[in-house]
């Protein structure tokens, strides 16, 4: 798993590649808490290098969800493959969660 | 390792006949997060000769993550060190996996269904493992054996393009 960051806008965009698995998930949730204390509000996590996410990658992005939300900002994930796709669709995910096709659109909308 | 291989039956066609065999691997790890890259190679490397639709694998590889992280994350109570093991058995398009482990009775499949319907404020942060689990897979079933909880889930494989 590596985690990449950018700025676009007024977002902070991270993008994901290879597998957040069981293993990874605690490395992301740690980053996204130290850009939420650093006063990042809006959070783009970028999902098109992202092969494998399993449910304790779903948490995170849950908790990031919940978080940036608590914090009167927003988290917004982006092109997502085709697998974590449909586990964004069997968790519910895809009508909880903010997903637009590409990082831009994330955070420009 | 054990595996036992069927002889394949006579197939009078002169085309080309895809070898029947039933193939068990079983592979034995700790109660530690750092095993999931471990089971993820495990389960490629067993899987891949039956050519599977990326979908498959996918489905494959989060149901056996998440069998395997509830043991590992709530399991053994005791905060030693225990060994569990995966066996996967590959026979023709369907693969069966049994998670064999030792700890106190369990089943994770009696735990009541999440809501994915829910507004995001109200959305449990758990649950979800078993409920793919369950979405994933065509049969799960769960039996405590003596001092073991045994995991069976059954995933047939569509179909991929022939070569």
């Amino acid at each position: 798993m590596e985690i990449t960051e950018n700025k676009l806008n007024s977002a902070t965009v991270l993008a994901l590649t290879g597998r957040l698995d069981g293993l990874a998930s605690p490395a992301l949730e740690k980053k996204i808490d130290a850009l939420l204390a650093a006063g990042n509000r809006t959070l783009v996590l970028d999902c098109a290098r992202l092969d494998y996410v399993s449910s304790a990658g779903l948490r995170v992005f849950l908790t990031t969800a919940k978080k940036t939300k608590a914090a009167g900002g927003k988290a917004a994930f982006a092109a997502l493959t085709p697998g974590v796709r449909e586990i964004f669709e069997l968790s519910g995910f895809l009508a909880v969660l903010e997903v637009h096709p590409t990082a831009a659109a994330a955070a420009g909308a | 390792m054990v595996a036992t291989i069927a002889t394949a039956p006579r197939h009078t066609s002169l085309l080309p006949v895809r070898v029947m065999t039933a193939l068990t691997q079983t592979i034995t790890l700790t109660n530690d997060l750092a095993e999931i890259p471990r089971l993820a190679d495990f389960v490629d490397a067993v899987c891949a000769p039956l050519d599977p639709t990326p979908k498959d694998m996918l489905a494959l590889q989060l149901t056996l993550e998440e069998a395997v992280t509830n043991i590992i994350n709530h399991g053994y109570r005791d905060g030693r060190p225990h060994t569990f093991t995966v066996a996967l058995t590959v026979d023709s398009r369907s693969i069966t996996a049994v998670v064999t482990d030792d700890a106190p009775a369990f089943d994770p499949l009696a735990r009541p269904e999440v809501d994915t319907s829910l507004p995001i404020d109200q959305r449990p942060i758990g649950g979800l493992g078993v409920h793919l689990i369950k979405k994933l897979m065509h049969r799960t079933r769960y039996e405590r054996h003596g001092d073991r909880n045994i995991l069976t889930l059954e995933q047939q494989l569509s179909p991929t393009a022939p070569n």
